[in-house]
């Protein structure tokens, strides 16, 4: 790879560092896209063979002396915030850094700003593609690492160039470090800093929040948002009777200056009995489920039905309205909740229908859909089924429905989205003098059959009437069935698609995004009971090949193992060094081995004295000697040679 | 070699954080900071990768290095002084690491020498060069091998063990002023006596076993029925005989001494070089060399010579020229 191929390696990767930028609020999209424009023109220049300078160097070092004044300028008046007004400096930097390099070599210092830019970049990012950027980007730094350790060594030594190591060591390398880096990940502590509170980037992708208030005259906005509100396991006595789910987090009981809003009346703490808190009473048949969420601005939705909350590390409050809860508990939520077909609230109050303004038009038509029925569930159900059967659902909020009111809605378009059926089959009840609400939040999900939960998605926002019958609300929904969240068909593909992408998404945000003290007290815990569980069966199994062991044949065997190695032992001693042997068969011949004489003097006073006794034995004092002396061990050596010895005897 | 002419990258200990590496732990350590005041896991992602990253580089300079073995191979000739080429054999025991950049130096080297890659498991060769600054039996026993592979965050450095032994010839003199100082000079004014490679008929002998046929008088042979050679006179302007007295007197010094080497071994060159028969005497060994390539066991002779400190009387033919401390060449 050329000079030029590398230069351009490496505008490009502060480029891509920035990328992430664009779908996180930690600055403007404006500043990043100039950013990303004026990089790419240096990019151009250099792939045409020309200098990085967009502007003339001189230009741009007066361009960075007047940032500085500009930087609290920015930071007081544009941006607003110390990080934005930051990563608009880190950006310039990123642009002027290529220019400088004309002059001098600031290669590693270009590599610090572009891992300041990431570290802006994931500091914001909290959606599971930023691994794929991460290790994306890590690759390339690591071959910019390597480039500049290869610059460095061959500069240091006044070599010439030669050609850094290619992107397959860095791919390597990355592997290696991702393994470690999984190793550590789990174990680096997740203790907060008490001293210094930080400022952690918006973790509000991971949940949501409906608007505080419905106003038909504002157009509503189309939420096609796949991000996961809330997963829920329920329990498989609960799935026949719980499901579809509703999660609720909004009421809207009164209507005033035009807009259906809640009527708030201050923030009441639950009070907390043996852990469990409850909010109603239960009736009718139970369930449980486990409910994850992240308390957006600390409100939570809970399913309709529940009566008794557990697992909230904070305390719980009922408000602003009634029957909604906030916490302020941070982070992730696992909530186990019971649930009831009917729940009665804790404190009984009279209900009021809503004030609405219903036109004589709307009450005829209310009392001509009811007709002559007197009961209080069975008027509202057939206004329900009136609304589903005669009415047409709009899947598209944007502009068809702007500024639609109810009566048009009721009564000329008989069409709108969910909110509008609501809202409209309150207000019918409401002509009935039926107390009546409207219920925000998300409604049904899909199960997923890997993990098992049902994923809540921002896009399953939903609107439905409850109805007061004097002691709980009952539920109805006026949006026809096959049109509300969650109920449009999908191909087998996709689901599946949706369903591995629910999981993966799952383990991100549980053992990755929220990983915290919590989980590593708990992994300790797990290998502490791991490790006991060991030892423990470890223990026993010993014991039981203890018991073993003494039995008849084990100690037979072993006996005889030991009797084996004793003789093993006896006869290897007897036979003696070879040193010792050879110098026996001398003695034979009448040469007595002194102790300071060599086999090869021996060897000399039996050639003098017995020419044929010396020249028989001459090769295996050879060998004898390679044996002893030689630096490379023969295996069967000493054997042959102690064959040999006895033939020669023989 | 002293501290001041160390080389930008050598340093004593095993390892040194480079400037990169200083920038990257800063970063890995602010980060680290950023990630327990915010309690990002996103954070926590890249400082876990990037201590991997720092844990890898790490192993896998120290890893790398540890499996590299070096031998010196192909030094033919090494003057003092002077740069001797020679080869480096670098094997890479390493199941894992293939490592890259890898600067060899010893005392014995020129310069330092770029390995740019030794795969695991393989051997490169490369070319190198030495120099020695003193005449003698030089001993290299060690390589140190430095690398900044992977990333660039340290400089390791290794020891590696070699086993090599150079005889280094003397220092040879400026030769502008050895062409002046040293031409031999006498051996072309006198006639020798002496069979040699001359091209006059000296005399006739029997034939000795390794005699080039070349050599054989046809015309006796063919008389007498034997082989006869011819031997031809020495030509006198092709010997020179050179006497160096290694006695050190008392009051010269060591550079005086080797002064004195240098001088002999210069114009012990420069005659090999005209092609003159040079013969050496040195106290108990007399060497002779007909050829310049021939002319190595003398330079080896001279290398190794050592002072003595008694005076030693030699006997000095007529024309024989002496090199001596404190006396001028005769």
């Amino acid at each position: 790879m050329t000079r030029k191929a590398r230069e351009l390696e490496t505008l490009l990767l502060t480029v891509f560092a920035a990328v992430p930028l664009y779908f996180t609020n930690a600055v403007g999209k404006a500043p990043v896209l100039l950013y990303q424009l004026a990089m790419g023109a240096i990019a151009l220049r250099v792939a045409m063979g020309k200098g990085p300078d967009i502007l003339p160097a001189n230009l741009m070092r007066w361009l960075a002396i007047a940032y500085m004044p500009f930087y609290f300028v920015d930071w007081r008046f544009f941006s607003g915030s110390a990080i934005a007004a930051s990563t608009h400096l880190v950006l310039f930097i990123a642009v002027y850094q290529p220019i400088e390099s004309m002059q001098r070599d600031n290669q590693a210092q270009r590599m610090l700003t572009t891992a300041l830019i990431f570290v802006a970049s994931l500091a914001t990012s909290t959606h599971i593609t930023i691994v794929v950027f991460v290790l994306v980007f890590a690759l390339l730094m690591f071959r910019q690492f390597m480039y500049v350790s290869h610059i460095e060594t061959v500069r240091s030594i006044g070599a010439a160039y030669a050609e850094p190591p290619s992107g397959r060591a860095a791919l390597f390398y990355l592997a290696g470090s991702i393994a470690i880096g999984a190793l550590l990940f789990p174990i680096l502590p997740r203790v907060r800093n008490p001293f210094v509170s930080g400022f952690a980037g918006s973790l509000g992708s991971s949940a949501t929040s409906l608007s505080d208030t419905i106003d038909f005259g504002d157009p509503r906005r189309g939420n096609a948002d796949a991000t996961v509100v809330a997963r829920v396991w329920l329990d498989d006595d609960a799935r026949a009777s719980f499901t579809p789910i509703r999660l609720r987090g909004m009421i809207y009981d009164r209507y005033t200056r035009g807009a259906w809003a809640q009527t708030l009346r201050g923030i009441r703490e639950v009070p907390s009995r043996g852990g469990a808190i409850n909010i109603g009473r239960a009736r009718g048949r139970e369930g449980g489920a486990i409910v994850q969420q992240r308390a957006q601005r600390g409100k939570l939705y809970l399913p309709v039905g529940t009566y008794s909350v557990d697992g909230l590390p904070g305390r719980l409050y009922e408000g602003p309205a009634r029957e909604t809860y906030y916490t302020y508990a941070d982070g992730m939520l696992n909530l186990s909740v019971r649930m009831a077909a009917d729940t009665e609230p804790l404190r009984l109050t009279r209900i009021a229908p809503v004030d609405f303004p219903v036109t004589p038009e709307v009450a005829a038509l209310a009392r001509q859909i009811v007709g002559n029925e007197t009961r209080l569930d069975r008027r509202a159900a057939l206004i329900e089924q009136h609304l589903v059967r005669n009415y047409r659902y709009l899947p598209n909020t944007a502009a068809s429905t702007a500024g639609m009111t109810i009566e048009d809605f009721l009564l000329v378009r008989r069409e709108g989205h969910c909110e509008y059926f609501a809202a409209g089959m309150v207000v019918l009840l409401t002509s009935l003098d039926i107390p009546a609400r409207i219920a925000g939040g998300f409604y049904a999900g899909r199960l997923n059959p890997l993990t098992g939960y049902y994923a809540i998605r921002r896009e399953d926002a939903h609107a439905w009437t409850e109805v007061w019958d004097g002691t709980r609300w009952l539920t109805f929904d006026a949006t026809p069935a096959d049109l509300r969240p969650g109920s449009a068909p999908s191909s087998v593909l996709r689901e599946y698609a949706s369903v591995l992408g629910d999981s993966l998404t799952f383990i991100w945000d549980r053992y990755v995004l929220t990983f915290g003290l919590g989980d590593q007290i708990s992994l300790v815990e797990d290998l502490i009971d791991w490790g006991r569980t060991a030892m423990a069966r470890a223990r026993a199994r010993a014991a039981q090949e203890i018991g073993a062991l003494t039995s008849t044949p084990y100690v037979t065997a072993f006996a005889l193992l030991v009797l084996s190695g004793a003789l093993v032992v006896f006869f290897a001693r007897r036979r003696g060094p070879l040193f010792e042997e050879l110098a026996r068969h001398l003695a034979r011949h009448g040469i007595e081995v002194g102790p300071a004489m060599t086999m090869e003097d021996a060897l000399r006073e039996l050639r003098t004295q017995k020419p044929d006794a010396a020249r028989a034995l001459e090769p295996l004092i050879a060998l004898y000697e390679e044996e002893r002396f030689s630096a490379r061990p023969e295996r069967g050596r000493a054997m042959k040679l102690r064959r040999r010895l006895r033939e020669l005897r023989a | 070699m002293t501290a001041a002419a160390l080389h930008p990258f050598e340093f004593n200990g095993v390892v040194r954080l480079t400037k990169v590496g200083t920038t990257y732990i800063l970063g890995t350590v602010i980060l680290a900071i950023a990630a327990i005041n915010t309690g990002n896991n996103a954070i926590y992602i890249a400082v876990a990768l990037m201590l991997g990253c720092l844990l890898l580089s790490g192993i896998a300079s120290k890893g790398g290095l540890k499996h590299l073995h070096v031998e010196i191979r192909g030094i033919d000739e090494a003057w003092a002084g002077r740069p001797a080429d020679g080869m480096l054999r670098i094997r890479n025991d390493s199941r894992i690491w293939n490592v890259r950049d890898v600067v060899l130096f010893s005392e014995g080297f020129a310069a330092p020498v770029l390995v740019p890659v030794v795969a695991r498991r393989s051997d490169v060769l490369v070319n190198v060069q030495f120099l020695f600054p003193r005449r003698g039996l030089a001993h290299v026993n060690a390589v140190d091998s430095y690398t900044r592979y992977p990333f660039g965050f340290f400089l390791k450095k290794r020891r590696l063990r070699v086993e090599s032994e150079v005889i280094v010839y003397p220092r040879l003199v400026q030769e502008d002023i050895a062409r002046e100082r040293f031409r031999p000079v006498i051996g072309e004014e006198s006639t020798a006596t002496r069979p040699g490679a001359g091209s006059e008929l000296h005399s006739f002998r029997e034939y000795v076993r390794g005699d080039s046929i070349r050599q054989v008088h046809w015309k006796k042979s063919a008389s007498l029925g034997r082989w006869i050679m011819k031997q031809h006179e020495a030509e006198a302007s092709r010997s020179v005989v050179v006497v160096v007295d290694p006695y050190k007197p008392r009051g010269a010094s060591d550079e005086d001494f080797e002064e004195m080497i240098s001088s002999a071994a210069t114009f012990i060159y420069h005659a090999a070089q005209r092609g003159l028969d040079v013969t050496l005497v040195v106290p108990r060994v007399t060497l002779r060399a007909r050829e310049s390539e021939a002319a190595s066991p003398l330079f080896r002779a001279l290398a190794l010579l050592e002072p003595l400190h008694e005076p030693l009387h030699q006997l000095l033919e007529r024309e024989a020229v002496l090199f001596a401390v404190g006396r001028s060449a005769a």
